[in-house]
């Protein structure tokens, strides 16, 4: 399979199945197109191009067929096995939230049930039981989620501390992530992130009517006064990586104002992302959106591109993509790996295959109190991995999307295996965008 | 070649020695600190990159 497309004044080829990345002039991308029907080169687009420079192309096109490296068949795979080993946990410290986002799936933080922080010691066996489940892989990710984890910050404190405290013995390295809505954050909290977090996520959606519209306080007032002064402050101190992350809704389509604002605002690691939310919720986007948002990460690619050659040069989350040293077929086939090598541990203990199951009872695994976990959801997501998404394996995008979340296929497809073809289109736009900056910016 | 620019070739490594797993998870979810597996590097190739040492 062999996908064209056009970004940033260029023409693409990506060889879907060796990810081979070629640019092409419009001669050449017209003869990939046609390249397995019958065509008359005296009509059409081909009759502007002499008889010369069609067999020209056409031979250079054969070269690369004959390498292996266009048109490629695809491979047998590596079947897809449970293992039984978990690497990375979302740790929800705190089903509380000190805001009351509109479009927020955690219910106000209280994921629909009970409003508590994490104990101590539910932390402690969450970790005990991550690296009890790790197997030989050394290196372990726990997210600090919420809820808002600053509402629990001296168990996260703890927790850090006490992994840390074996790390050594059990020849694991601790990589802690941790999202928070920066409206707690003060310095002191600032210099632990520094010393303890491999990466940090603010949220913040963007700009001020935006961001307040959606992002209120218990209260009704709008919280980006104060997440926004302490994301600055956090951004001059900080060391080591982090994001702003926001979401767009129906409400602001224009979503490219509020990456370009952010960056105004002195922030150069960005991602602001699509909301998922059920048809009949005010800030939902639709089906009929599409070709507008669509629109709107053309024009953010094309002034993207542009600050990056400026001292302006900043990340945009979705327009990047590793051509040359992106992950193995296995990881492109796993993708997140929730309930598989991925899970989330809420308040209570009660083990989830990741977040957005949290409080759902279909899908508890276990409890890491009562040293419960079954194996039977894990090895169902386990093995319906990309292969088993007949949709998926029909598409382009699918060594870079690997078969889309598997929380919104169940919730709002009713299957794992069905992707969510509202977020499908999206996603292949934002995977045109990066792999043409990605080319643009390394070609030699 | 004159129609066409090579930016890469064959990236998708399917050597008998991946899939050890080190590397990032990776939801896509709004709300989480990654999102595709196209954004991540492969960690094996991060260390042989900082280490120069290319052969596995
Ligand atoms: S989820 Fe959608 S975009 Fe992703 S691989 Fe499947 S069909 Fe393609
Ligand atoms: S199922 Fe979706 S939300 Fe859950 S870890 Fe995977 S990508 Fe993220």
């Amino acid at each position: 399979m062999i996908h064209t497309f056009d970004c940033l004044g260029h023409s693409f080829l990506l060889d879907v199945e060796s990810g081979s990345v070629f640019i092409v002039d419009s001669l050449t991308k017209a003869l990939v197109e046609n390249l397995n029907s019958p065509v008359d080169y005296s009509r059409g687009e081909f009759s502007r191009y002499t008889t010369e420079e069609i067999e020209e192309a056409k031979s250079e096109l054969d070269e690369l067929i004959k390498e292996g490296v266009l048109d490629s068949a695809e491979p047998e795979h590596k079947k897809a096995e449970y293992n039984g080993v978990i690497k990375a946990m979302c740790l929800n410290i705190s089903h509380m939230c000190n805001l009351r986002c509109e479009y927020c799936f955690a219910d106000g933080g209280s994921y629909s049930g009970k409003m508590m922080n994490m104990s101590y010691e539910v932390a402690k066996k969450a970790i005990d039981f991550l690296i009890e489940k790790s197997g030989h892989r050394r290196n372990l990710e726990v997210d600090f989620f919420g809820g808002e984890p600053l509402l629990n910050l001296d168990v996260v404190k703890q927790t850090v501390a006490y992994a840390r405290s074996i790390e050594k013995e059990k020849n694991k390295n601790f990589r802690f992530t941790i999202t928070t809505n920066a409206v707690l954050l003060d310095d002191e909290t600032i210099d632990f992130f520094n010393e303890e977090m491999y990466n940090v996520v603010l949220s913040i959606d963007g700009r001020k009517e935006v961001h307040n519209c959606v992002r209120k306080t218990a209260t009704g007032e709008g919280s980006y006064d104060l997440a926004m002064q302490n994301a600055l402050k956090f951004k001059q101190k900080r060391v080591g990586q982090y994001y702003i992350r926001g979401t767009y809704t129906a409400l602001n389509k224009d979503f490219s104002k509020d990456v370009l604002y952010l960056n105004d605002c002195g922030f150069d690691q960005i991602s602001i992302e699509p909301v998922v939310l059920p048809d009949t919720h005010r800030l939902a986007l639709k089906k009929s959106d599409i070709p507008e948002l669509i629109a709107e990460y053309e024009t953010l690619v094309k002034e993207y591109f542009e600050r990056r050659k400026t001292d302006k040069w900043f990340n945009f989350f979705h327009f990047m993509i590793d051509v040359y040293h992106g992950p193995c077929e296995t990881k492109r086939l796993v993708g997140c790996g929730a309930g598989n090598e991925y899970v989330a541990v809420a308040p209570n203990g009660d083990i989830f295959p990741c977040h957005q199951f949290d409080g759902d009872g279909n899908y508890k695994l276990g409890n890491v109190l009562e040293g419960t976990f079954d194996t039977t959801l894990p090895e169902h997501f386990a093995k319906n991995n990309l292969l088993c998404k007949e949709d998926c394996r029909k598409c382009w995008a699918k060594y870079y999307c690997s078969g889309g979340c598997a929380a919104n296929a169940i919730h709002y497809c009713g299957d794992i295996n069905k992707p969510y073809k509202m977020t499908c289109e999206l996603m292949r736009k934002r995977i045109e965008c990066a792999i043409a900056v990605n080319s643009l910016e390394n070609l030699k | 070649m004159k129609h066409i620019k090579v930016v890469a070739k064959s990236t998708i490594c399917r050597d008998k020695h991946t899939g050890c797993g080190e590397c990032q998870s990776s939801c896509q979810s709004a709300c989480k600190t990654s999102c595709t597996v196209g954004n991540q590097s492969c960690e094996q190739q991060k260390i042989n990159r900082n280490e120069k040492v290319d052969e596995r």
